[in-house]
């Protein structure tokens, strides 16, 4: 067992006679991939390596003893291989044997995904493992597009919350293809009573009975007389709400305890002391449920910043889909944190290294950024900013200028 | 620090037009472990932050809707960066570049108005002739279909004088002024070339457009940043620049190509059938081809003029990180423009 702080890079394996394979591994790229640059890297492994026979083997993981490293991203430290297993594979005597040895590889994480019920048949360390199993599988010989959506949600259902958990756990990582598991990711449910209740409550059974994840829900886990703001502070400080669900009611607003809960929510944590050069800061993300009625109005609520958001009225299957986002957002503001770790070794001195797209509100939480003069740099993840969002950012602080990770790394 | 007023977009690069040679060839990106995604992630990265210091594109990509076509990306992208800059925020009287789009004949014939009208902001069309690649009016055919089965070799002929045209102005540069309205425009050459992919085998012109845009860029002194670990006309040439002294690579050489694109045979041949208008033949670009990948071997730096070290060229010629390529190609580009950082 290794302790360390997880930069994942992630490579998705699946055999080259797999029907299924390609179109799995371009929905897993583009849902951990979900912006510019956000997200961890994403390589394949399908077809054989340049100088390889027809039926050769893809190129290596790093890690692993046949060869080289040189798909491993500088900043990376751990590989998390997701196999998609299906009877290709399982009948293919290489690549059962290619499998059986990357399960022994001590920086790798797998995460199996079993295609169809031969997946079980692999051999050694995988066969132990909690296969991740998309619902609707194996699908038939030329299935409806609707069929095949439920299945790769489904999958990306699942991997999220393995990838989420795997991530929190920073510092408690076990490596080497055994599997993850660990305290129970919370999610904070905030609502108004008035006319907030249903979604928050449909979320919160949601939760409870389709997820392993625990849900913070007012109405019943708040001890009578203990202050609010006290719990969520409690929460954050040890690490265990993860993440907040705001239902946008149309009331939602102008409940004091409502805009209370998200302010100190949407209000980012310095990771670092005084005595470092680079600040490091941290910001727990928020996923809008816009459950506003079609009659009246509502105040804007600054507070949000560029929280995304999503329709309740208007999703299919909505809880799953709020909740699987939410934690897709949970796992890229860790992986982000991680990586702000590294970014922050390249940063001048006097940086401010953040782990979330920046906005007005929440940059000016910093202190510094409050200030006039003293020019800095905050480091944000990804590849960029819009233009016009570095625009609005310049105007609002003329002293701050905006840099992504990818532009201190590269 | 940067001086307040170009914070994040500066006209550094106006006049600058940075060419893709990119083409997305799927066994050889998935045997290399990255697909469209990550070549798209790649062209828009650089290109990005090249837009915002005032640099045009130049993508010879066809306007189908289709897989691996990047021209609708690099639009979308010009597109959303235009609209970012219309607002008047403290750095936007900064104008971003556009696309330039090279059409050789008979290729433009199935561009409508109506394709061009839309992306008229954001994409400038050349139309490059026959007229401009040196036939007389004599040899001169009408649009794609309106000619017989009998002049199947003259079309064959044309069609690849008109690409190498094409692939000549579009290094050199041209002007598409209107003087009856008193209207100048000029397009710029080709200031540094990107190769990334590229078909080696059943294109239309003398040789691989890739190949036949490396010559003009190692003619012309203009900087080329060849990604030789992703397979197609980049590896070749790649295998090429890093040979042995005296050492072949069989796919940059005539007689390979002779053998496997039957094309180019043909118009070796009607080379001495029909009067060319232009001095060489497929057989004297290969050969030409074949010198300048040698000459360039010996020094790198000079050779390539793109900013990096003999090092950093080997390393870009090799890496199948395309990451690390990315980093090289931006390196290279800041380095060798004097552009403040490439900032997205």
């Amino acid at each position: 067992m290794t302790a360390t702080t997880p930069i994942p890079e992630v490579y998705i394996l699946w055999h080259s006679d797999c029907q299924l394979g390609e179109l799995f591994a371009k929905r897993i790229h583009a849902w951990l991939r979900p912006g510019n640059g956000l997200g961890p890297e994403v390589f394949y492994r399908c077809l054989p390596a340049p100088g390889e026979t027809e039926r050769g083997l893809p190129l290596p993981i790093p890690g692993e003893s046949r060869g080289t490293s040189r798909f491993a991203h500088s900043s990376t430290n751990l590989q998390i291989l997701i196999p998609l297993i299906d009877a290709n594979l399982i009948a293919d005597s290489l690549w059962r044997e290619w499998l059986k040895k990357l399960a022994d590889v001590e920086s790798l994480i797998a995460l199996p995904v079993a295609l169809d019920a031969t997946a079980y048949n692999v051999a050694g360390g995988l066969r132990s493992l909690n296969f991740l199993r998309p619902a609707g599988l194996p699908l038939a010989a030329d299935p409806k597009p609707e069929m095949l959506e439920a299945a790769v949600r489904s999958m990306l259902k699942q991997l999220t919350e393995s990838l989420c958990r795997l991530m929190l756990h920073r510092g408690q990582v076990q490596t080497g293809g055994t599997d993850m598991a660990g305290p129970k990711l919370k999610i904070f449910l905030s609502h108004a009573k008035v006319d907030g209740v249903e979604p928050a409550r449909r979320l919160r059974d949601y939760i409870y009975s389709k997820t392993q994840l625990a849900a913070f829900f007012d109405e019943n886990d708040i001890a009578y007389g203990r202050s609010f703001a006290e719990i969520i502070e409690t929460d954050l400080a040890a690490h265990e709400t993860a993440a907040m669900i705001a239902v946008r009611s149309s009331m939602y607003a102008s409940r004091p305890w409502c805009r209370r809960e998200l302010s100190l929510f949407r209000r980012p944590r310095r990771l670092t002391d005084d005595s470092e050069l680079v600040q490091r800061w941290q910001l727990h993300p928020t996923l809008v449920v816009d459950a506003l009625t079609a009659d009246g109005e509502t105040l804007g609520i600054p507070e949000l910043g560029n929280a995304p958001c999503l329709r309740w009225e208007s999703l299919p299957d909505r809880e799953e889909v709020v909740i699987t986002s939410l934690l897709r957002d949970v796992m890229l503001a860790s992986f982000h944190t991680a990586l702000g770790s590294a970014a922050a070794k390249h940063a001048t001195a006097g940086s401010v290294v953040i782990n979330w797209l920046p906005d007005p509100l929440s940059i000016m939480h910093i202190p510094e950024a409050r200030q006039v003069g003293g020019d800095f740099e905050v480091v944000y993840p990804g590849r960029g900013l819009s233009g016009v969002e570095l625009d609005i950012l310049w105007e609002t602080f003329p002293h701050i200028t905006f840099r992504s990770f990818d532009d201190i790394l590269s | 620090m940067n001086t307040p007023n170009t914070k994040y977009r500066s006209n550094q690069s106006v006049d600058r037009l940075i060419a893709f040679s990119i083409s997305y060839q799927r066994e050889n990106l998935l045997a290399r472990g990255v697909g469209l995604e990550h070549l798209r992630e790649f062209m828009l990265g650089i290109a990005r932050p090249l837009l915002r210091q005032g640099a045009s594109l130049a993508y010879g990509g066809s306007w189908a809707q289709m897989e691996g076509n990047f021209t609708y990306d690099l639009l979308e992208l010009i597109k959303a960066e235009q609209e970012d800059n219309s607002i008047q925020g403290p750095d936007t009287s900064f104008p971003i570049g556009s696309l330039y789009n090279h059409v050789a004949w008979p290729y433009y014939d199935s561009i409508t108005p109506e394709i061009e009208a839309q992306w008229v902001n954001c994409c400038r069309i050349i139309r490059v002739t026959q007229e401009e690649a040196g036939f007389r009016e004599d040899e001169i055919l009408g649009p794609a279909g309106s000619d017989s089965d009998s002049n199947s070799d003259r079309i064959v002929f044309n069609r690849a004088y008109v690409l190498s045209a094409m692939r000549r102005i579009m290094s050199e540069g041209c002007d598409l002024s209107l003087p009856a309205l008193g209207h100048q425009a000029f397009v710029p050459g080709v200031a540094a070339r990107i190769v990334i992919g590229g078909k080696v085998d059943g294109y239309a012109g003398m040789m691989p457009g890739f190949f036949e845009e490396t010559l003009h860029a190692l003619r012309r002194g203009i900087p080329l940043y060849i990604l030789g670990g992703f397979g197609g006309g980049g590896e070749v040439l790649a295998k090429g620049l890093l040979a042995d002294a005296g050492a072949t690579v069989p796919e940059l050489g005539f007689d390979h190509h002779r053998r496997e694109t039957p094309d180019v045979a043909c118009i070796n041949e009607l080379c001495g059938k029909f009067r060319k208008p232009a001095g060489f033949t497929p057989e004297s670009l290969f050969d030409e081809l074949g010198s300048a990948i040698d000459n360039a071997a010996a020094n790198f730096p000079r050779s390539l003029s793109n900013g990096l070290s003999e090092d950093e060229n080997r390393l870009l010629l090799t890496t199948s990180d395309i990451n690390e390529a990315r980093r090289l190609v931006r390196m290279g580009l800041n380095q060798n423009f004097n552009m403040s950082r490439l900032a997205e």
